[in-house]
């Protein structure tokens, strides 16, 4: 309780809230100069509108998952640290996963939190996950401009025809749904309850008595993505595209809500 | 000075911006917890955090470079220098950036494209930022409702949500390019259910072979085409 105590302190909110804020100055600044290129583009100011609503009517559900994150991180390494992690470069999975490792490696005997410990497992954290930014950093203009170099010449009014770079990143896209719906069928197929019960599961090739949830939530937000398509069109209700991804997974998470566990 | 000209200048001034602040970010960072311990009265171990970083964060580093190569194309150079920053890619800002280009109908590679990536990732970026310090200060009036035990079920699933939905919007657009891949991922994980630990890395094979099956289809149709004209030109 004093540790958490001491984690939850004023120092350290104001060292990770002023982190929280950096960052969102430079959000600002990366918005206002992409919004100002565009009109010098010659974008179409609706178009751009839009791109901001969606994206931010998408973002908010993630977001309040996220925020149940730092919830969930909390109680082992305070407030302050996880909303920074999870403002800042971090991702719930990744977080867990090595907030968990490392105090288990560098924690009491209990697995416990000390004040001794903290600042280790918070390094290690920032440690793990800062390769993506530092990359970022050093390769991302020349990585960029070979990228648009490789691609199509210029029509003009400045704007490329898609070639196979499209095709490319919806495939892309296509194998990283791919790889978690099969996981989730893989999952249900040859998994089944461990001994201790609960959410433990353990292998058991084609037991078929896996975790089904993942699968009931992600058809039931593929219904509801059916639908919002159905409306936007056929019923010509194309204002229904920047709601659909967040309506559909609401949708989807009502059901793992109404379902029983 | 013309469009061309403007864009250009934009880019390399992102690109200046883009350094600049992941350098900062990173001192930041990687400085919290070292000011952190000050105030609390102890320091990161450096020799740990080192045997710390080989067993569990190598995986990540790996993870860190493939992520670099894959969704930098798709973000463009202010989108990325955005995502990498603020993190959250898979779950958030790559989906949110990917909707919005589709909103808008913006090519790959194309001014437009980087545009919308970046408004898009700055947003959704915003918002987290927002709701995650909202949440943070209504932390103690929130908690009953947030641990009900109603909710949790619900904001567990988010990632099934989340891909649920997006199945349907990709895979209707191309369904014998998404089956195959679907197909192997699921014999995969139904051979090998202990790797549903580490599906975030299966990405990478499932990824690879969606792109070769899209080439593949792609080279097909552009030979298809060709044939077609061909034969229209023929008496």
């Amino acid at each position: 309780m004093e540790v958490l105590q001491s984690l939850n302190s004023g120092g350290v909110y104001l060292i990770c809230g002023g982190i929280v804020a950096f960052i969102a100055a430079v959000c600002v600044v990366f918005m206002v100069r992409a919004w100002r290129a565009g009109l010098a583009l010659g974008m179409d100011r609706t178009k751009m509108k839009r791109a901001v609503t969606a994206s931010a009517t998408f973002s908010v559900l993630p977001s309040v998952g996220i925020f149940l994150g730092v919830v969930a991180l909390s109680g082992m390494l305070g407030t302050p640290w996880p909303w920074l992690r999870l403002s800042v470069i971090g991702a719930l999975h990744y977080e867990t996963q090595v907030a968990d490792a490392a105090v288990e490696r560098f924690g009491t005997a209990g697995g416990g939190m000390t004040l001794e410990i903290f600042p280790t497992v918070a390094l290690l954290m920032s440690v793990c996950i800062m390769w993506g930014m530092i990359l970022s950093a050093l390769f991302n203009k020349k990585y960029t401009d070979r990228l648009r170099r490789a691609g199509e010449k210029p029509e003009g009014n400045g704007k490329k025809a898609g070639g196979f770079g499209d095709k490319a990143m919806a495939a892309m896209f296509i194998g990283m749904v791919s790889a978690y719906l099969g996981s989730y069928l893989g999952s249900f197929i040859s998994r089944k309850p461990g001994p201790e019960g609960g959410a433990e599961y353990v292998s058991a090739v084609f037991s078929f008595r896996g975790p089904w949830m993942p699968l009931a939530v992600a058809l039931a937000a593929a219904l509801a993505m059916a639908v919002f398509t159905y409306f936007s069109e056929k019923k010509k209700m194309a204002w229904l595209d920047g709601f659909s991804i967040a309506g559909s997974m609401l949708i989807g998470m009502l059901v793992a809500a109404v379902l029983p566990a | 000075m013309n469009t061309q000209q403007q864009y250009e200048s934009y880019l390399k001034k992102t690109h200046l911006l883009g350094r600049i602040v992941s350098v900062v970010t990173l001192i930041l960072l990687v400085g919290a917890p070292f000011a952190i311990g000050a105030l609390l009265g102890s320091a990161p171990d450096l020799g740990k955090t080192l045997t710390g970083f080989l067993a569990v964060g190598l995986v990540w580093t790996v993870s860190s470079v493939v992520e670099f190569l894959v969704y930098t194309p798709m973000l463009g150079a202010g989108g990325s220098y955005l995502a990498f920053i603020t993190g959250n890619l898979i779950n958030m800002k790559i989906p949110c950036a990917v909707n919005a280009k589709e909103l808008v109908d913006a090519k790959s590679g194309t001014p437009e494209n980087e545009v919308i990536a970046t408004l898009s990732i700055a947003t959704s970026s915003l918002v987290t930022i927002l709701v995650l310090a909202i949440g943070v200060a209504l932390m103690i009036p929130l908690q009953p409702v947030l641990q009900d035990p109603r909710l949790k079920p619900a904001f567990d699933m988010v990632v099934p949500a989340l891909f649920g939905a997006m199945a349907y919007k990709y895979y209707r657009k191309a369904p014998i390019l998404a089956l195959i891949p679907l197909c192997v991922m699921t014999l995969v994980f139904t051979l090998a259910p202990s790797l549903t630990g580490s599906t975030s890395f299966m990405i990478i094979p499932s990824g690879a072979l969606a792109i070769a099956l899209a080439y593949w289809f792609h080279i097909r149709d552009g030979r298809k085409a060709g044939g077609a004209e061909k034969g229209e030109k023929q008496p």
